[in-house]
């Protein structure tokens, strides 16, 4: 099986080499005549070094002519096919005759791929279709001196991309022309970031532009086929961050992506499509990504979560997590993880944050308060869960108690309040928007009670009446036959 | 030997009322006692009903208010808060269909029985015209509550007598007091509800039971013929009076076993902006009608099947009324096999059109 498979893999080399023959070979570079002359040129100086030189490709394969001839006039002549300096309109497809297309017969010798497409089609064809200065193919990767990719001397190197990038988009003069809106301050940031600093370091691993944004089919960020699209973006970052043995001499853990999965965020995000669920960027930053540091933890989630950290910035907990050097939020609902929030976070339960610096003595009063906090809480969750399970009854059984069911949202205002209140940890602040919801609870949960009551003893009142109207019919009957009898 | 306090009204009443007159009338009447006698107690349940709606009614109207904006909101208050307002409203529903169903089986003994006949042509008349107006307060009540499925019904019902040629669109503009169905026909329908109707079936009622009175009880064609030896009567008071009363009884039951264990759903509020929910249909009664329309083609002839369908029920519904002045074997007050035949048929497709329809 393994031999056959051998035998076609062999086959179709074989019949991408035949290919590559139709095309300029290392072979054909002795007959290249165009260097004779312009050898000293500094084209001709940097095009020796050149890939395609390298690999075989003449001058003539991209400005046409005979390379094989050395009369100048027969070789750079039109019926030769030579077309000069070609127009700035023109690059893409001139690179696109060896580049472009899916089916170049020679693709797969050098793993060439349909670059002039996916460029032609990205933000950048798009640009340089409303524009001749767009960007093109000899923006990035240079005009006489193409090296390969993994050349550190590429202008596309890993360690040379950015500032590559950067050329363009950090120039605000140029950018208008193509984007005013844009910000031209990636770069900027980008240094700044931990991607950056590795990568000024010389490493080549670290996310740069096109890890993110992918090279030649760049996308706009709000079109849906982008990587940096925002149900995107974690599966983008976890190509790197999950994958164990690329992070391995990073020294930090790879399971964020599968937390944050499984997280309320991921879950908003990935599950329902919710964009406004935050995703790695929206706290991490995008083009200067960093860890979040303990102390600006509440700044991060209070972005989203404003009342909630203004709550516990004014908190007695704030300076004690500090002291302790617990990352606010953090500290309590963890990082990529985020479960659903649940009451239960409050309280001395053996997995809950607040056995963490408090000890269940009853003796002491910050335990009464938080058992105190816990039990508004309760009150609120509890009792709307009972007061709607009563209603609820009530409705089936045929009783309206649709007036009780609206008031009832009250409660769910209210506990939805109290879970934002807690973050103060003030037993007095909590209850001052919890107590209104109790109330609302309890008076839910008596008209529901109320009206199975009522549902009963309608029922005991027809049996009664229906005994009584029996009754008296028989006695009318017996009246009768008494009557009847005479 | 000292009076008790009845006997000392009584005689208060007997020196200022001729209550004695009364009373020998109601000793000498008399009931005829036979296997048919059951179909007798059918007019006094209808009138047991009547009352009750006409109790029940004047209930309601304490808190009823028409209007779109107050009308469903207020029968929501009645069920909802008011004291047992969900039991009044219940009954009055119950026994308005209980009512029409005996009306119904009222009408259709009389019609079985040969009742109808000399000299009890305006015994009949007048029945007719009751059975008219019963179907009238149902109709008209059924949109009181200002709900969803009595919106729509009331639009279709409405609607119908537009295709009858000249007076059509005259007809349907009386009957909504405009182009749609809105606040104007609610208001119009309650008037007609509450005051128009009960004063006409009142007075007819009046006369209807003027005419029993006067004429007694029918005695079909077949016990006529037996022999007096072989006829039995009971006396109308107390006998009748109170059988009757034991019906009621029973009735009463049968009326609050109803009206607790199967209230009746007050539904969702009207919403004319709204498209139609799908399956609306018409109150059971008027169920038959509804369905047979929907045999008719919709061309017959030069006319549309509707309006012919819709003159056909009028014109049926007008001579089915005269059916004591076209029974052509009225002198010998024998059975007529043709208009037995008739009604059965007629109970037949009535039945089969309500069940189709039903489902």
């Amino acid at each position: 099986m393994n031999a056959t498979r051998n035998l076609i893999a062999a086959a179709v080399l074989f019949t991408a080499f035949q290919a590559c023959a139709a095309a300029p070979s290392r072979a054909a570079a002795p007959q290249d005549q165009c260097l004779s002359c312009h050898e000293d040129e500094p084209q001709g100086v940097a095009f020796k070094k050149d890939i395609h030189h390298l690999r075989g490709v003449t001058c003539a394969g991209c400005h046409g002519g005979d390379p094989t001839s050395d009369d100048m006039d027969k070789a750079m002549s039109k019926a030769a096919g030579f077309r000069g300096k070609i127009a700035k309109s023109d690059i893409i497809a001139v690179c696109g005759q060896c580049h472009g297309k899916a089916d170049t017969p020679w693709r797969h010798r050098y793993q060439l791929t349909d670059v002039a497409d996916s460029l032609e089609a990205s933000v950048h064809g798009e640009a340089l279709a409303s524009n001749p200065n767009g960007p093109q193919c000899v923006s990035c990767h240079g005009v006489h001196n193409i090296v390969p990719v993994d050349d550190p001397a590429s202008p596309v190197h890993p360690t040379h991309v950015v500032k590559t990038c950067a050329s363009c988009h950090s120039n605000a003069r140029y950018m208008r022309d193509f984007n005013p809106s844009l910000p031209v301050d990636q770069y900027e940031k980008y240094v700044t970031s931990v991607h950056g600093q590795l990568n000024a370091k010389g490493d080549p691993k670290p996310a740069t532009c096109v890890s993110c944004h992918s090279n030649h089919m760049i996308v706009r960020v709000k079109d849906p086929r982008s990587p940096v699209y925002a149900t995107q973006i974690p599966i983008t970052c976890a190509h790197c961050h999950s994958n164990a043995k690329y992070m391995a001499q990073y020294h930090i853990p790879t399971d964020q992506f599968e937390n944050y999965r499984q997280s309320v965020h991921g879950k908003a995000l990935m599950e329902r499509s919710d964009l406004n669920a935050p995703a790695c960027n929206s706290c991490h930053g995008n083009h200067g990504a960093i860890p979040p540091g303990a102390a600006s933890m509440v700044a991060v989630c209070g972005n989203c979560h404003g009342a909630n950290a203004d709550l516990f910035q004014k908190s007695e907990h704030r300076a004690a997590f500090e002291k302790k050097g617990i990352a606010g939020c953090v500290g309590c609902h963890g990082n990529h993880r985020i479960l659903p929030p649940s009451d239960s976070l409050v309280g001395f339960s053996p997995n809950g944050p607040c056995v963490k610096c408090h000890q269940d003595n009853p003796a002491d009063s910050t335990t009464a308060q938080i058992v105190h906090l816990r039990a508004l809480l309760d009150s609120l969750s509890v009792g709307k869960a009972e007061a709607d399970s009563a209603l609820d009854r009530a409705s089936r059984l045929g009783m309206d108690v649709s007036d009780a069911q609206y008031a009832l949202k009250g409660a769910h205002q209210a506990l939805v309040q109290s879970r934002v209140a807690i973050h103060s940890f003030r037993v007095a602040a909590l209850a001052a928007v919890a107590r209104p919801g109790i109330k609302i609870i309890e008076e839910a949960r008596a008209a529901g009670n109320s009206a199975i009551h009522e549902y009963h003893f309608r029922r005991q009142g027809l049996a009664v009446s229906t005994l009584i109207v029996t009754v008296l019919a028989i006695l009318l009957w017996l009246k009768l036959r008494q009557i009847e009898r005479r | 030997m000292s009076r008790s306090p009845f006997s000392g009204v009584l005689g208060w009443v007997r020196e200022r009322l001729p209550i004695d007159a009364v009373m020998e009338f109601a000793s000498h009447k008399k009931v005829p006692s036979y296997e048919g006698s059951i179909w007798y107690y059918l007019g006094g349940i209808s009138l047991f009903l009547f009352v009750i709606q006409l109790t029940t009614g004047i209930l309601l109207m304490m808190y009823y208010q028409p209007g779109i904006q107050t009308a469903f909101e207020s029968v929501r208050f009645i069920v909802v808060y008011v004291k047992f307002g969900w039991l009044v409203r219940s009954i009055h529903q119950w026994s308005a269909n209980l009512m029409i169903f005996t009306v119904f089986l009222h009408m259709f003994s009389v019609f079985f029985t040969g009742a109808f006949r000399k000299p009890r042509e305006l015994t009949w008349l007048t029945g007719m015209v009751l059975l008219a107006l019963c179907l009238g307060f149902g109709f008209s009540g059924y949109l009181l509550p200002w709900n969803t499925l009595a919106f729509f019904a009331t639009k279709v019902g409405t609607a119908m007598p537009a295709v009858v040629p000249f007076f059509g669109k005259g007809i349907l503009e009386l009957l909504r007091g405009g182009k749609e169905v809105g606040a104007e026909t609610l208001v119009r329908f309650f008037g007609l509800h509450v005051a128009i109707l009960p004063a006409t079936f009142t007075l007819i009622l009046g006369a209807h039971l003027l005419f029993v009175q006067i004429q007694g009880m029918h005695e079909p064609h077949s016990w006529e013929q037996l022999p007096q030896s072989k006829k039995r009567y009971m006396p109308f008071f107390p006998n009748f009076v109170l059988r009757d009363l034991l019906v009621w009884l029973i009735v009463l039951n049968l009326l609050a076993i109803l009206a607790v264990m199967f209230p009746w759903e007050l539904g969702v509020k009207a919403n004319p902006a709204a498209p139609a929910p799908a399956g609306i249909k018409p109150e059971w009664y008027f169920l038959f009608m509804y369905q047979a329309l929907k045999y008719f083609p919709a061309k017959l002839g030069p006319f549309e099947g509707e309006v012919v369908g819709i003159l056909f029920f009028g014109a049926a519904g007008f001579l089915w009324a005269l059916v004591p002045f076209w029974d052509t074997r009225l002198p010998q007050g024998a059975r007529n096999r043709i208009l037995t035949w008739t009604g059965i048929v007629v109970i037949v497709a009535m039945i089969v059109l309500t069940v189709i329809g039903l489902k």
